[in-house]
């Protein structure tokens, strides 16, 4: 027997969702969504379960993940109830709930409590550049190392179990048994969309929204290998140091034009925008810029004097990646493609009953 | 100029001669009042005179409408303006309104006019006839319908190429193309709103296609292919002339939808959906109908009986709103809808689509109110400032609502409600009298 939560909707507006409960069910939204198929009909379901406060059945699902928000559905509700904006709040609360650390949740529900820990980063790393007494040698080889620890850590302690937390509400805790070469048959799947967001292409909407996501997404995952494997800051060859400077670039231009149309929100996926919003594609933005002007510096030799612009991108890297890569917006990068990869899985047991039912 | 105007006197002006300003018309003219009723179509009966049968009972809705007409336009207390509109109404005290009406040129003598059709035969422009819901031509000298009251005709002058033709058959010239606007003075004691309502324009709907997509059509159009007066004498598709096996209606197209301005529910869509459903059983015994509904609303007297007959005559009912319609090679139609009760998404072939399509208000009347303000509610109606108490009470001493004037509502309740306004002018009349 379900339990009925009708504050369940109230705890989702801290995660951006508006008059949920003004949704009369008519599945107007399911059908004019490109995306939603047979197997996964939605937003309207996520809704319902919304209204309804009914927990489990939403952490349980993957349909959040497989919603790509054209918003076709909010500009089409009778109701004005945003199902994609809905939508878009789930994600965000089932990122909080896959967080077994729990500060995810803090993080996107409590702007104070992201000021602090944004503030906290950035005095703990004024503080340890004091420590070393500013010098530009030290604290640069401390921020490379920096890096790749912050990778290895975040990855092994936060994101590996939050992923393996997701498998056991999504694929485990539904009882869906799925073989093990499914696993392997499905690896493919996870990797495409990981690196390709091609379901996007499937939204009915403009195509550059595409196009300028799968670059910022090639160009970040580069400049995070040319600085972190390659040491961009401190590579001697041409090739690298110019490769760095176009990732710099384009992750900047990107993410620009992200920002404008979030102010100018035309759009309904850019119409509203959630703290965590902002703070990723901002953050994503000093990244770009300043990792360019850092190199610009050290190429024309000016950073010596100038150890303050280092200390801001550090800065800026540091509140990048241990709050937003663990506990920000930067999960969706890994949920979106696993939510695909353990979708494949349930769809699996499925098609072969059909495939055995045929024979 | 006022002081040139023709000035005339009445008890009651009533604006709208549809089924609820004529039913306030006839009862106040069966008091003793005089009445004068202005109808700025070519006709009275308003919407309902062109309708099929109607629900529940499954009268003919003309054989209703005609001897309520007839009695309406040989009533000795009632005068009759078609064609004319009100440009002004000033409240020059209590029990008095002074009203400008303009009678439009018809061309034509309704007096002399023995509705011979000769005119029409004679007249070579042919343009489509909004009577029908353009589902076929009409003559640029015509009578507006066979059952039109008065059943005189008219010089569509817009599209006339003034050849004459209709001018030298007509056997008691009653053709008069030097007719002008003429504008009359009226003074009266109280004011009778009863404008109806306006049906929505499902272009605003894109993603249904209606216009593009040949075979989606409205219940307008289905409407007078089922009524006795029809056109086609048959239910064809407008695509190809076909006969439509598979017909499917779209609930609250444009009812109950925020996203295209009009977020209250209509409340005649289903139960004119499901009587139009119960016709093609009729009309087509082989086809298939299927409603896809929301909630179907059915609360009037017998509603819900009438409801329940129509799925023992067979016809499907699917819960779930249309998403969006696309079209085959063929012309058949492929509707996308979530199945709310399987809750997944579905698809359904249809050869012909009807837009259940919604009522809005027929606005404007409020700006002929010269020096008071007659209040709308939020959703453009009059507004109705007592509406448990005295229902017909309008912001205005002494103009009263009737009909659909004041929202959306079934012809049982129109008259009921023409019946009200007649009664609350009759005592706002009386007190003058004391």
């Amino acid at each position: 027997m379900a339990r009925i939560n009708p504050e369940f909707t109230n705890e989702l507006k801290k995660f951006g969702a508006f008059d949920t409960n003004a949704c009369y069910n008519c599945g107007n939204c399911t059908a004019v969504c490109s995306l939603s198929d047979e197997d996964n009909s939605f937003p309207r379901k996520m809704i319902r379960y919304s209204v309804l406060g009914l927990e489990s059945e939403i952490q349980t699902s993957l349909d959040p993940w497989l919603c790509y928000y054209c918003g076709e559905c909010s500009t089409t509700c009778p109701r004005e109830a945003d199902p994609g904006e809905l939508m878009m709040s789930l994600r965000r609360w089932l990122s909080a709930k896959y967080d077994w650390t729990g500060l995810s949740g803090l993080l996107y529900k409590s702007k104070t409590a992201s000021a602090i820990a944004f503030l906290l980063l950035l005095v703990a790393v004024v503080w340890f550049a004091a420590y070393e007494q500013f010098n530009i040698e030290t604290v640069m080889h401390y921020g490379h190392f920096f890096e790749m620890a912050a990778i290895t850590l975040v990855f092994t302690l936060i994101l590996l179990p939050n992923i393996i937390h997701m498998w056991w509400l999504t694929v485990l805790k539904p009882g869906i048994k799925a073989p093990l070469f499914a696993y392997f048959k499905a690896t493919s799947e996870l990797v495409v969309h990981m690196f390709t967001q091609k379901r996007t292409l499937g939204c009915d909407d403009s195509q550059v929204r595409w196009v300028e996501h799968f670059i910022l997404v090639l160009a970040y995952l580069s400049l995070l290998f040319t600085t972190v494997f390659l040491n961009w800051f401190s590579s001697q060859s041409v090739f690298v140091i110019v490769l760095g400077y176009v990732e710099s670039v384009l992750i900047f231009l990107v993410t620009f034009d992200f920002i404008r149309r979030r102010i100018q929100k035309n759009d309904e996926v850019s119409k509203y925008s959630h703290p965590s919003d902002w703070l990723f594609v901002i953050w994503l933005f000093l990244i770009g810029l300043t990792a360019f002007v850092v190199r610009l510096f050290i190429d024309f030799n000016f950073l010596v004097n100038n150890i303050w612009l280092y200390l801001v991108h550090l800065i800026v890297m540091v509140q990048w990646a241990l709050l937003i890569v663990p506990f920000g917006k930067w999960t969706h990068f890994l949920y979106r493609s696993f939510a695909i990869y353990f979708n494949c899985l349930t769809l699996a047991p499925q098609k072969l009953e059909k495939q055995a039912d045929a024979l | 100029m006022p002081g040139q105007m023709k000035i005339l006197e009445y008890d009651v002006l009533v604006i709208g001669g549809g089924i609820a300003g004529g039913e306030s018309a006839l009862n106040l003219a069966n008091l003793g009042y005089n009445v004068l009723l202005v109808e700025k179509e070519l006709s009275i009966g308003g919407k309902m005179i062109l309708l099929s049968k109607v629900f529940p009972t499954l009268d003919c809705g003309a054989c209703i409408t005609t001897p309520k007409i007839s009695e309406i336009a040989r009533h000795p207390n009632i005068t009759i303006f078609t064609g004319a509109e009100i440009r002004i109404i000033t409240k020059k005290g209590e029990h008095l309104f002074e009203a400008i009406v303009s009678q439009n040129p018809r061309y034509v003598n309704i007096d002399d006019c023995t509705g011979c059709q000769l005119c029409e035969e004679a007249c070579p422009v042919s343009v489509i006839d909004e009577y029908q819901y353009g589902l076929v031509g009409r003559k640029a000298a015509y009578i507006p319908f066979s059952i039109a009251s008065p059943r005189a005709a008219a010089i569509d002058i817009e599209n006339c190429t003034l050849c004459g033709a209709c001018e030298r058959v007509c056997p008691t010239q009653c053709i008069d193309f030097t007719q002008t606007v003429e504008e009359f003075l009226v003074k009266v004691k109280s004011v009778v709103v009863a404008t109806g309502f306006e049906l929505f324009d499902p272009l605003k709907i894109p993603r249904y296609g209606y216009d593009k997509f040949k075979n989606v059509t409205t219940a307008m159009h289905m409407e007078r292919q089922l009524s006795p007066t029809r056109p086609f004498n048959s239910i064809l598709r407008p695509g190809d002339g076909k006969l439509p096996d598979n017909i499917a209606y779209v609930l609250c197209a444009g009812s109950r939808d925020k996203s295209v301005g009009n977020p209250i529910c209509s409340q005649v869509c289903c139960m004119y959906s499901i009587k139009q459903a119960q016709l093609l059983m009729g009309a087509l015994p082989m086809a298939d109908v299927t409603i896809y509904y929301l909630h179907i609303r059915a609360f009037g007297k017998g509603f819900n009986e009438f409801y329940a007959q129509s799925q023992d005559m067979g016809v499907e009912f699917i819960k779930g709103k249309i998403g969006k319609i696309t079209e085959k090679e063929n012309g058949n139609l492929i509707l996308r809808y979530e199945d709310i009760e399987k809750g997944k998404v579905t698809e359904a072939e249809h050869d012909m689509v009807v837009l259940s399509i919604g009522l809005l208000p027929n606005q404007g009347i409020s700006d002929v109110f010269d020096n008071e303000t007659l209040q709308l509610d939020p959703f453009h109606f009059v507004d109705q400032s007592d509406i448990l108490a005295s229902p017909a009470k309008t912001s205005i001493e002494g103009v009263f609502v009737a009909g659909t004037a004041s929202g959306p509502m079934d012809i049982p309740d129109s008259i009921l409600s023409g019946g009200a306004a007649s009664a609350e002018t009759t005592s706002y009349l009386r007190r003058a009298a004391l």
